[in-house]
């Protein structure tokens, strides 16, 4: 299985401290600061991984949806090792996508407010606004960050941020990066276009061999 | 009928009583934090033996989900409040997570490979059910879509794998609909069984790097029609 979709689901829900590597029955909400930059993989609050999230020199990366909770101001940004992938039009610095234009779930509420003991949530099911095309790539040997980010900060509330990817290992990871010097869209369908041509210029070439060394016995 | 497409839907909690169950003393607590086979892992509806493909069939699994949860506010955990709108109806908070519902994941094995992974190649929880909804509504829409499918070769086993982290085991009530409310585990597969001949020409496609689907066996078929003539 050399391409394999994948994602990934951050939630600041930790056991024993502000991050852990697995989930348990027993997590507890870890506050999340305002305005502060979190890497979901290893920022040290929520479920974590065990290392950057990085691609080996066989492996391509294709990021094709970013989204997280919408409500707390929050947006969630890409970074290819130190280059932010979102920018504002004076190429400054920015949070990234907001969760309202990017919601994850899709259809929930846009938020809540809190009177009390009891929960009241927006009568809404906010849908996307925003669709991650073109994809981002993600070369290998690049460290990628996913940034969650909240103007208002999280003390209370469980805020989560979710990424869709495809991961391409071994010759499809070859074949994503020829791909991408023939300036043609990495996707699966053009990977196995790319197989197909492969495939088809080898058989023409087997045809035209046997036909030349027909002909010269002849 | 040689491809066909096929369901299974999963009910985590095992009724004691006669299905449906009408009565919250009526479900079986389903085994939170741990992960379960939701063919035969002992909870719920189960099958008779491990999912596996014999040697004259190809299963493409297109789709897997199970239930969603809503994030919430910890400082709700002691409401105790049930929501009131949609598919959330009846929901009950899970104590001291401020989440509503179970925090679901379902993960595919194929043999004893993990197919979802996290970006270090730990295996991780799978799908979140959050990500891909079962049941689907206005409330809760997939983020995500499972392209390229999944390939079950012929004599692989394969599962598809739950997990819950609520914090109760039996969390929920029966108020409101008894597929999506609090009370529910699920979890949905959809695939393609392809038998016989359509297998082998599943088996060409994906040695010529064709994606396996019913339009492409037949386009196979038709161009094996048309060299010989017909």
């Amino acid at each position: 299985m050399s391409m394999r979709s994948q994602v990934y689901e951050w939630a600041n829900l930790a056991t024993g401290g502000n991050s852990s590597l697995q989930r348990a029955t027993t997590d507890t909400v870890v506050a999340v600061p305002a305005n502060v930059s979190t890497d979901i993989f290893i920022g040290g609050i929520g479920n974590n991984i065990t290392k950057p999230a990085e691609t080996t020199a066989t492996q391509f990366i294709v990021i094709e949806d970013i989204s997280c909770s919408p409500y707390l101001a929050g947006s969630v940004q890409v970074r290819i090792n130190t280059t932010d992938y979102f920018q504002n039009p004076d190429v400054t610095q920015m949070n990234g996508v907001p969760g309202l234009a990017s919601p994850y779930p899709r259809g929930s509420p846009s938020g809540f407010t809190q009177a009390g003991a009891a929960t009241t949530y927006n009568p809404d099911n906010l849908l996307k606004s925003f669709d991650l095309y073109p994809d981002v790539y993600v070369l290998p040997g690049q460290v990628f960050q996913i940034l969650y980010t909240t103007v208002q900060g999280a003390p209370t509330q469980v805020v989560q941020a979710f990424v869709k990817y495809t991961l391409y290992d071994g010759p499809d990871a070859l074949i994503a990066n020829k791909l991408l010097e023939l300036g043609v869209t990495i996707n699966p369908n053009n990977v196995d276009w790319y197989k197909r041509s492969l495939i088809e210029q080898q058989t023409r070439s087997a045809v035209a061999a046997t036909a030349a060394a027909a002909g010269g016995q002849a | 009928m040689s491809m066909r497409s096929q369901v299974y839907a999963w009910n985590g909690n095992s009724f004691a009583g006669a299905a449906p169950a009408a009565a919250a003393g009526d479900f079986v607590n389903t085994q939170a934090g741990i992960q379960t086979s939701i063919f035969i892992g002992g909870f719920g509806n189960n099958i008779t033996k491990p999912a596996e493909t014999t040697a004259t069939e190809f299963v493409v699994i297109e789709d897997v989900a199970c239930t969603p949860s809503l994030a919430a506010d910890v400082a709700t955990t002691t409401a105790g409040a049930a929501l009131a709108v949609g598919q959330l109806a009846g929901w009950t908070v899970v104590a001291g997570t401020a989440m509503w519902g179970p925090r679901a994941y379902v993960q595919v094995r194929i043999n004893t490979t993990d197919y979802f992974l996290n970006p270090d190649n730990v295996t991780n929880d799978g799908i979140p059910g959050t990500g891909s909804p079962y049941p689907r509504s206005l409330d809760f829409q997939p983020s995500f879509n499972l392209y390229p499918d999944v390939y079950v070769l012929p004599g692989q086993v394969w599962d598809v794998r739950y997990t819950a982290y609520c914090a109760a085991t039996n969390w929920g009530t029966t108020v409101g609909n008894s597929l999506t409310n609090g009370n529910a585990h699920n979890a949905f597969c959809k695939y393609t069984l392809y038998d016989g001949p359509d297998a082998l020409i599943a088996n060409k496609l994906l040695e010529m790097g064709i994606s396996i689907n019913p339009g492409n066996v037949d386009w196979y078929k038709r161009s094996l029609l048309s060299a010989q003539g017909m």
